[in-house]
């Protein structure tokens, strides 16, 4: 295999690589969309490359084409695939520049030698330069492909049957290692205000509310709390508790007590969520009037009896409503039948009386309205699987089949306060139990093992942020932090020194007779024992005193001597290679480390 | 290397007949990819800024980390090689002709390139040096006869990773001798005129025959082992067969074609006598009033060409 034909198998293989992390990756924005161009550019780069700029060009648009996957995809699979993608495209290069030709081991060695010898360096960079502010935002996209099981849009009437969907949603890993409270597992992704009398819609962003949340994420001040991976969803809103404070600028508390990513679309993220006290600025936002608005008509019956109970303290209005839907009738099912189109909740509160959550949180939220309360509805999720996979700590496992709805009412004084009407209809049953995950065949055991290593991973790697190095600077410089320059520099110097010692020394451990170095290793370890070569004396009368002493070192001794000699001595026809050489070298220390006794002879002198 | 190309002839080749590489001799300078690699570390930095995430920007720190690495495994991939010139043999003008080079490396080298720039050859690429010294044999293509250096001669290397290009311009000083171009064309043949001679009293002593032999050529299937040079054999030098003359070989004398442009006239000359002594032909050379034989031979072609590369 010629030199080229090396490089060449390097590159294909660093680009299928690259080429198997774009299958988890959607071209829903600018950024996602140039990562895969990138790839498929390497592609066609590396199919018509003839010469060795071009192949050299190759290499570094497959690193480019690796950092933006990370940009789009930091989980632990896709690091692990993107990695050895660098790996395998720094050897590529090397296979380009050096004469190691056909032996790709050899140059993957090296990549690994040089990336080991600059990961220091990098590391320095990584944690002392400061962070910059990002200075704008990418575009948000344009065409989510990805489903979860909530949208934006809210309409229980024109649902008919509820299918269950067992795909996953969501994984939190929380920092004490323990699941929360069974009340504290309600997580909301959005809400829903506007209301035209049989849908309920979430609000688009509003850059005015900007203020405020940035306001919101500054308080956070404390550790990391939740770490979340969620999967692909056209919705820019991500799962959260609605306590604590976002840890990535990239993120936003809106207004509303949405967790809204800034970033493309439709891709798994991975979020920190760090402590921060309550109360949490989105919970005092007070209402504007069109909270309080219902389509005049719409549906009669509801307004009127929700404007029967709008005299009194909004408390009072509060317990009227959940009094009165524990008085009637209704049943929780996931197969209600479709609603009339007109006065759709008329006809679920006063006639059918079975449904959803959706149908309950819509139908309270109304008629809190009608009472008089700002109210509106929330999706989001709630419950869920705690996993306790044999490494790392424990998490909870949300599916889509874990999506619910429930209301939330402004209360003067008290801020916005949760309901959930399926609890006060159904008892609770709605709420899936907190277990562990049983029952699970192999596969899914599996996979739960894998999102439990892929949680650890991501808490260790998203732990690193602006916040982390500013705490990190404040250990380490205190307030000189105008040191921080010179700091930085020397830590370069030294990295960048140890660098170079650790690929000089590689090299010089590479270099040499490698058939002697099989023989020393062996007569390093017989030194040790005290058995020394005398002064003229030759391995195969070594080889006999050590037989004598230590008749069950045969035939590994033998074998080893005698292929010695032969690599030596012999012609070519009878020469062993190399590797038999390291072979029988490894199997004769095995049975000298079994044997384990010093010897009782010892010689001065030295053997050659 | 365009730009290597525009920086050569502002560089001061060194003439040293042994180079040792230093700080002093090497050059270094980022390649195009080197360039290209920091437009990439740019790329991945915005982008790690803009989303916030570690991945590019740990990959952008790294690449910087390569790049930096690499500018230090280059310049030492040829620091501390010694360069020296060999004994060159003479050749013929206007052929590709080797020029021996001694290189003494204090470790491995890898992913050498040497190239003449004054004059036209192949490029000589050596992917690894072992350390110790190697003889290397440059190819180069002389213009014109007489004692002629090849130029200046760049040594490179981009290894390990392509980034930066550490060069050094050496002017081997070492001259190599060059007989006339071997160009077909008109000499002046004369016959033997027996005049007062160069070689005369050999080919006198030839005509007397005998026992001795008076030059060597390659072995044919159809000689006599009796003729065999054994001693040389012996030697190692192959199997030669004694060439004995018991009579006078033809008086074939070749001189320079006075009609013609001295050059041409040498090269054609040149053409001619090598082409004898390959047809078995004795001949002589009737040079500055001379004659040079009338002789056949390996020795007696290589003493007329080196006559006809000194001319004034």
């Amino acid at each position: 295999m010629s030199r080229w034909q090396s490089a060449a198998l390097l590159q294909w293989l660093a680009f299928g690589l690259l080429a198997a992390g774009l299958l988890a990756l959607r071209p829903v924005d600018l950024l996602s969309t140039l990562a895969i161009v990138i790839t498929v550019l390497t592609g066609l780069k590396l199919w018509e490359a003839r010469r060795l700029q071009e192949r050299r060009l190759v290499c570094l648009l497959q690193l480019v084409s690796a950092g933006l996957q990370g940009a789009m995809q930091p989980d632990l699979a896709a690091s692990l695939l993107q990695g050895t993608a660098v790996l395998v495209a720094l050897g590529g290069l090397l296979a380009l520049e050096l004469g190691t030709a056909a032996q790709w081991g050899v140059l993957m060695r090296r990549s690994i030698g040089v990336v080991l010898a600059a990961l220091p360096l990098a590391l320095v960079l990584f944690l002392l330069v400061p962070r910059l502010q990002p200075i704008g935002v990418f575009p948000g996209g344009w065409g989510a492909v990805a489903v979860t099981g909530l949208s934006d849009t809210l309409e229980p009437g024109s649902i008919a049957s509820l299918a269950t969907s067992t795909a996953p949603a969501a994984r939190v890993s929380f920092a004490t290692g323990a699941p929360p409270s069974p009340e504290a597992r309600r997580w909301r992704v959005l809400v829903h205000e506007a209301f035209d009398g049989s849908r309920w819609t979430a609000r688009e962003d509003d850059p005015g509310e900007e203020l405020l949340a940035w306001r919101n994420a500054r308080d956070g001040k404390g550790s990391l709390n939740q770490v979340w991976l969620s999967e692909s969803s056209p919705l820019a809103r991500l799962p959260w508790s609605g306590s604590g404070s976002p840890s990535s600028r990239q993120l936003r508390v809106t207004a509303r007590g949405e967790l809204v990513h800034r970033g493309p679309r439709g891709q798994r993220r991975a979020y920190a969520i760090t402590e921060a006290p309550p109360p949490f600025i989105w919970q005092r936002e007070r209402p504007g009037p069109e909270l309080l608005a219902l389509p005049a008509g719409a549906n009669p019956r509801l307004e009127a009896l929700g404007a029967s109970w709008a005299s009194g303290p909004p408390l009072e209005r509060l317990r009227r409503a959940e009094r009165w839907m524990r008085a009637q009738p209704f049943r929780y099912t996931r197969q209600p039948g479709v609603l009339p189109e007109v006065a759709p909740l008329d006809a679920f509160l006063f006639e059918k009386r079975q449904g959803f959550c959706g149908h309950f949180a819509s139908s309270v939220s109304a008629l809190l309205r009608a009472a008089g309360l700002p109210a509106r509805v929330v999706s989001g999720y709630q419950g869920g699987s705690w996993v306790q996979p044999l490494s790392g700590a424990g998490y909870l496992d949300l599916r889509q089949s874990d999506a619910h709805a429930w209301s939330e009412v402004w209360i003067e004084g008290l801020g916005w306060l949760s309901v959930d009407p399926s609890l006060w209809v159904s008892g609770g049953s709605t709420a899936p139990a907190l277990s562990p995950a049983q029952g699970m065949d192999p596969l899914h055991w599996v996979e739960r093992q894998w999102w439990g290593l892929d949680l650890a991973w991501t808490r260790w790697w998203l732990g690193y942020d602006a916040r982390s190095q500013e705490a990190l600077l404040e250990r380490l410089l205190g307030d000189r932090r105008d040191a921080l320059g010179v700091v930085l520099l020397g830590a370069m110097a030294v990295t960048l020194a140890g660098g170079l010692a650790l690929l000089s020394w590689l090299r010089q451990r590479g270099q040499g007779d490698p058939q002697r170095r099989e023989l020393d290793r062996c007569l390093l370890a017989f030194a040790r024992q005290g058995w020394v070569p005398q002064a003229g004396e030759t391995l195969p009368q070594l080889a006999m005193r050590l037989r004598q002493r230590w008749p069950e070192l045969e035939p590994e001794l033998g074998q080893f001597v005698a292929r010695y000699e032969a690599q030596r001595f012999g012609t070519e026809a009878v020469r062993p290679g190399a590797g038999e050489l390291r072979r029988s070298r490894r199997r004769l220390l095995r049975r000298w480390r079994r044997i384990r006794t010093p010897g009782p002879e010892s010689a001065g002198g030295s053997w050659r | 290397m365009d730009l290597l190309k525009r920086l050569d002839p502002r560089l001061p080749p060194r003439k040293e007949p042994r180079l040792r590489l230093g700080l002093r001799t090497l050059y270094i300078l980022p390649t195009g990819l080197g360039w290209l690699w920091l437009g990439g570390v740019g790329l991945l930095l915005v982008v790690g800024v803009q989303t916030q995430t570690n991945g590019p920007l740990l990959l952008a720190f790294l690449m910087l980390g390569l790049w930096l690495l690499a500018l230090h495994l280059t310049h030492f991939n040829l620091h501390g090689l010694e360069l020296a010139c060999g004994t060159p043999s003479w050749g013929f003008a206007e052929e590709n002709l080797p020029y021996p080079l001694l290189l003494r490396c204090a470790g491995l080298c890898e992913g050498l390139r040497l190239h003449w720039l004054d004059a036209s050859g192949e490029p000589l690429t050596l992917d690894s040096l072992r350390p110790g010294e190697h003889q290397l044999e440059l190819p180069w293509r002389p213009t014109s006869r007489g004692l002629s250096h090849p130029g200046r001669l760049r040594l490179l290397s981009t290894a390990p990773l392509g980034l930066f290009v550490c060069w050094t311009i050496w002017q081997p000083p070492v001259a190599q001798l060059l007989a006339p171009a071997r160009k077909a064309g008109p000499v002046k043949e004369l016959m033997d005129a027996a005049p007062a001679a160069v070689g005369r009293g050999q080919a006198m002593r030839l005509e007397a025959g005998g026992d001795d032999w008076h030059d060597l050529r390659p072995r044919r299937p159809e000689d006599s082992p009796s003729r065999l040079a054994w001693k040389l054999l012996a030697q190692g030098r192959g199997h030669q067969v004694k060439r004995f003359a018991t009579t006078a070989p033809q008086a074939l004398v070749i001189a320079a074609d006075p009609s013609l442009p001295r050059e041409q006239a040498l090269q054609h000359l040149s053409d001619r006598l090598c082409r004898l002594h390959r047809q078995g032909i004795p001949f002589g050379l009737l040079w500055q009033g001379a004659v040079v034989g009338p002789d056949e031979g390996l020795a007696h072609r290589d003493r007329c060409l080196l006559l006809l590369a000194e001319a004034p």
